[in-house]
């Protein structure tokens, strides 16, 4: 069965969500499709939308936390990045993705 | 001058994947392990051991003569590799 | 819809002390929901992916979506960790003893 009709949802409802944060899905189309292919299988198997790059934990608190779109929680990181982790949203002013250092929150 | 690379890696992550490919290109030898595709106590290690050293639940993490990068970060790698005049610290 | 009109909801007896009721003015999915005496009214979707938030926590003033565990203000809508996504919110009154409640502002 084909994921693209749960994929046009997810952009459809992440795009209202991280607008408001200042941040859009990333111009590289190709990563974006990745994503949110891995996203749905994710969701299909797991219940929620995780993160593709990050792990979880089996604790409910902690998860909820990566379910995408994270920005809500990490945002003093992802703001230092333009960035969120996986990439799949950066900074409205952003038009070069592959310029972005991916760096752990200690870093920055 | 060997080096010793491990990426702990999670098979729906493309930054996981673009690490591989760099090593790859790089021809540099690295083992990975793709810690969503182990299961039972096999996966619980491996994740375990990927949080402890990276402090947190991203990845790619990897590790370069006993050094730790989290993330994609080419710059890093490079920094602690002693075949490309790396691994000071 | 022609503009805001006031709609009559449900007993005002209905909607208990730290407890929410879900109804449905014009269609529209709203939650009633009373806090220390006062009552607010919320539209009954959460703003990360639609779900119903009938089902959820309500702990004082916050409500948690029962889906993916966000939580949001019943006073003002807004999401805990990010204010700039909120959930609609709706003026109220009660006559007759009836709950009215305002939709249809743009």
């Amino acid at each position: 069965m084909s994921n693209e009709p749960r994929k046009e949802s997810l952009r459809y409802l992440f795009e209202r969500v991280v607008t408001p944060l200042g941040y859009k899905f990333t111009p590289d189309a190709e990563l974006v499709d990745e994503l949110l292919e891995a996203e749905v299988k994710l969701e299909q198997d797991l219940g929620a939308p995780y993160c593709p790059c990050q792990g979880r934990s089996g604790v409910r608190e902690e998860d909820m936390k990566i379910v995408c779109p994270c920005i809500p929680f990490h945002r003093a990181h992802f703001d230092a990045m333009k960035r969120c982790w996986c990439g799949l949203f950066v900074h409205l002013d952003v038009t070069d993705p592959d310029s972005l250092p991916q760096f752990p929150p200690d870093e920055d | 001058m060997i080096d010793e690379v491990f990426v702990y890696a999670l098979s729906t992550c493309p930054w996981c994947r673009k690490t591989k490919q760099w090593f790859d290109d790089s021809r540099i030898e690295y083992e990975a392990v793709d810690v969503d595709k182990l299961s039972g106590d096999e996966q619980d290690a491996a994740a375990d051991k990927a949080y402890e050293l990276s402090g947190g639940r991203r990845f790619p993490v990897v590790v370069i003569n006993g050094e730790v990068v989290v993330g994609y970060n080419p710059d890093k790698f490079l920094q602690h590799l002693r075949s490309w005049g790396g691994g000071g610290g | 819809m022609t503009g805001p009109v006031w709609v009559p909801t449900i007993d005002d007896t209905k909607v208990r002390e730290g407890a929410y009721a879900a109804v449905f003015p014009m269609g529209l999915g709203v939650l009633l929901v009373r806090v220390g005496g006062d009552l607010f009214a919320i539209a009954n979707k959460c703003a990360h992916m639609g779900c119903p938030l009938e089902g959820g926590k309500l702990e004082g003033h916050v409500l948690t979506c029962p889906c993916h565990d966000w939580r949001f203000d019943v006073r003002t809508g807004a999401l805990l960790d990010a204010p700039e996504l909120a959930v609609a919110t709706f003026p109220l009154k009660v006559e007759d003893g009836k709950i009215h409640v305002r939709v249809g502002e743009e």
